[in-house]
């Protein structure tokens, strides 16, 4: 060993034997490579099974593959010279009917993530288009939109804001119930009216139907909660039953304190809101 | 699709050209040599050496045994395909900004720059394949008017030859009674670029105001237009698909007087009959200058300003393409 060369010299080459070319017998080779990748050895067996494709070619292509190379290439080697003839990287080109609208779409996202500050939009007070409002078509005909928006606000208590914005935007819960659709909080409310008791020490495998068929006798139930462990979906040991009656719900909690269910002795009592 | 990257050339490539066979592919950029290569593998079998200027074109006849160059050193020059040996030297009054063989071998035309008190003409020369000697005494001399032609392309059966002009005007000649046919404002602009189809009964222009237009030879009826948002320097059509390729690109000297959207170095893909863009192949980081394909349809060449030509052959997905209409 030569201790003068490098150590990475010596590593390459010490350590990489030679290929091999076993000749199969079914007309295969199996070439065994040695290679270094990523400083792990690594070795690489591959069947080779050579195919002879005949490829026609016009009589004169094929004399013009035989060229000598002249002027600047002359006396280089056969082949392609890696001074004057490389391969790219790949690029793709997929054709396609809507490729026009694809790439549009491309460069307005691009743009959008260039930033506010730079993409300053032009919005038309008039119609909302794309265009100055001095070049607006519709100029004369309608009057701008922010002033209609203002006498609406104006008129009825309905808060111009949301109502420009879009259907699907965030609203805080607390603002829901203002501009229509569920009343989330209304219902809340509406539902404490209700007399409503609260029942514990139940059992794991009580449902909610159970409860229903517990109170049935009672009076109509209106709504029947049953706490429900997220995790293993078990009862919590205790539920909620609103009845329209308060006679019922009275019923309800003397009959049921002290009642035996799946072996165990319920307790009923008012739920804290309604608590009387 | 991986393209083959041939870095031949110093300068701005100014035309690329592929052989009738589609094996060949000649290049010419503003350095003095010109560029012949084997389109299979991208092989760069020599270079024509011998002119003392920026070349603007090339052409080579359908056997592929003769190249013909034209160049701003006031000269076109004949050369032996195969060892690039030159044959005749063509004293022309200007540059030489355009030269194609006729289809039938016998005529090169000449397009010349209209500089120093010399008006642009279109010479039409004689080539004597058997010898080496060619007559310097060109057969017809057309004039363009009222502007000089930028380019120009033999007709079908070379009956005709269509000039455009700097001004966007097409110019059909009956060449042989130098009398005009049809003359047509076709562009805003100048034409860049003109290139006819396979039989030469219609043919693509492309020009500085953002179109390129497929034209009828006979009558130089518009036929399509397809709409670019840069200047384009070239159109090529593919044979085997109903397709256009324009190649164009803002050049850097007009990158802060034009929009504000940067480069669009991309050859981009029309469909011929419909006019919308169907796709693009990137790369280049330069104005597209100059756009061929193949004759087989397997592939197109672009040459750029960057100085670099990218030798494309298509994937089996493109011959796929349908347009649903």
């Amino acid at each position: 060993m030569n201790n003068t060369a490098s150590w990475a010299d010596e590593l390459d080459e010490s350590q990489i034997p030679e290929a091999q070319v076993i000749e199969n017998q079914d007309g295969t080779k199996t070439v065994i490579e040695y290679r270094i990748v990523d400083g792990k050895k690594v070795k690489l067996t591959r069947r080779i099974k050579e195919k002879i494709v005949q490829e026609h070619v016009n009589r004169a292509v094929a004399e013009r593959k035989k060229w000598a190379k002249f002027g600047a290439e002359k006396g280089t080697a056969p082949g392609p010279n890696i001074a004057s003839t490389t391969l790219a990287e790949q690029v793709s080109l997929r054709l396609s009917q809507f490729a026009a609208q694809k790439q549009q779409k491309e460069e307005e996202v691009k743009e959008e993530a260039v930033g506010p500050a730079k993409n300053t939009r032009i919005l038309c007070r008039v119609c909302r288009g794309d265009h100055f409002t001095a070049k607006c078509p519709y100029k004369d005909t309608l009057v701008p939109m922010e002033g209609i928006i203002n006498q609406e606000a104006n008129a009825a208590a309905v808060p111009a804001a949301s109502e420009s914005k879009d259907a699907n935007a965030y609203v805080p819960p607390h603002m829901r119930g203002k501009t229509g659709g569920t009343l989330l909080g209304e219902s809340r409310e509406k539902r404490d009216e209700f007399p409503t008791i609260r029942i514990t020490n139940l059992s794991e495998d009580v449902r909610e139907q159970d409860i229903r068929d517990l109170c049935k006798p009672f009076g109509y139930v209106h709504r029947a909660f049953v706490a429900i462990d997220r995790v293993t979906g078990d009862c919590k040991g205790y539920a909620f039953v609103s009845f329209i009656e308060y006679s019922a719900a009275e019923k309800a909690i003397d009959k049921l304190s002290g009642f035996g269910y799946d072996s165990l002795i319920l307790k009923a009592e008012w739920a804290n809101s309604s608590g009387r | 699709m991986i393209p083959i990257l041939l870095q031949g050339h110093t300068r701005p490539l100014t035309q690329v050209k592929y052989n009738a066979g589609g094996d060949l592919l000649m290049t010419v950029s503003k350095d003095k040599e010109a560029s012949l290569w084997y389109t299979y593998n991208g092989e760069r079998i020599g270079t024509f050496v011998g002119h003392l200027g920026a070349l603007w074109t090339i052409d080579c006849n359908k056997s592929s045994t003769l190249v013909v160059t034209g160049a701003a050193d006031n000269t076109a020059r004949l050369w032996h395909a195969e060892t690039g040996r030159m044959l005749h030297t063509w004293e022309l009054p200007t540059a030489v900004k355009r030269v194609e063989f006729s289809h039938d071998d016998r005529y090169v035309l000449m397009v010349t720059e209209e500089r120093m008190g010399h008006k642009s003409g279109i010479y039409v020369f004689a080539i004597d394949s058997s010898s080496p000697e060619q007559s310097n005494e060109p057969v017809v001399i057309l004039r363009p008017s009222p502007v000089k032609a930028t380019v120009a392309a033999w007709s079908y059966l070379d009956k005709y030859i269509v000039a455009g002009h700097e001004d966007g005007g097409l110019t059909l000649y009956d060449w042989k009674y130098e009398t005009v046919v049809h003359h047509t404002q076709a562009h805003e602009g100048t034409i860049t670029d003109m290139q006819m189809w396979k039989d030469g009964t219609y043919f693509i222009t492309s020009s500085k105001d953002k179109t390129a237009r497929l034209f009828e030879t006979k009558t130089l009826n518009p036929l399509k237009m397809y709409k670019g948002d840069t200047g384009i320097n070239s159109a090529a059509m593919t044979p085997t698909q109903e397709l256009v390729i324009l190649g164009g690109g803002q050049a850097a000297s007009e990158v802060t007087t034009t929009s504000s959207r940067q480069g669009k170095f991309e050859s981009r893909f029309y469909h011929k009959v419909f006019e919308d863009e169907v796709g693009s192949v990137r790369g280049h980081f330069g104005p597209i200058n100059t756009i061929a394909v193949s004759p087989d349809g397997k592939g197109f060449a672009s040459g750029s300003e960057d100085g670099y030509v990218r030798l494309h052959h298509f994937d089996p997905d493109y011959f796929k393409f349908k347009y649903d209409y």
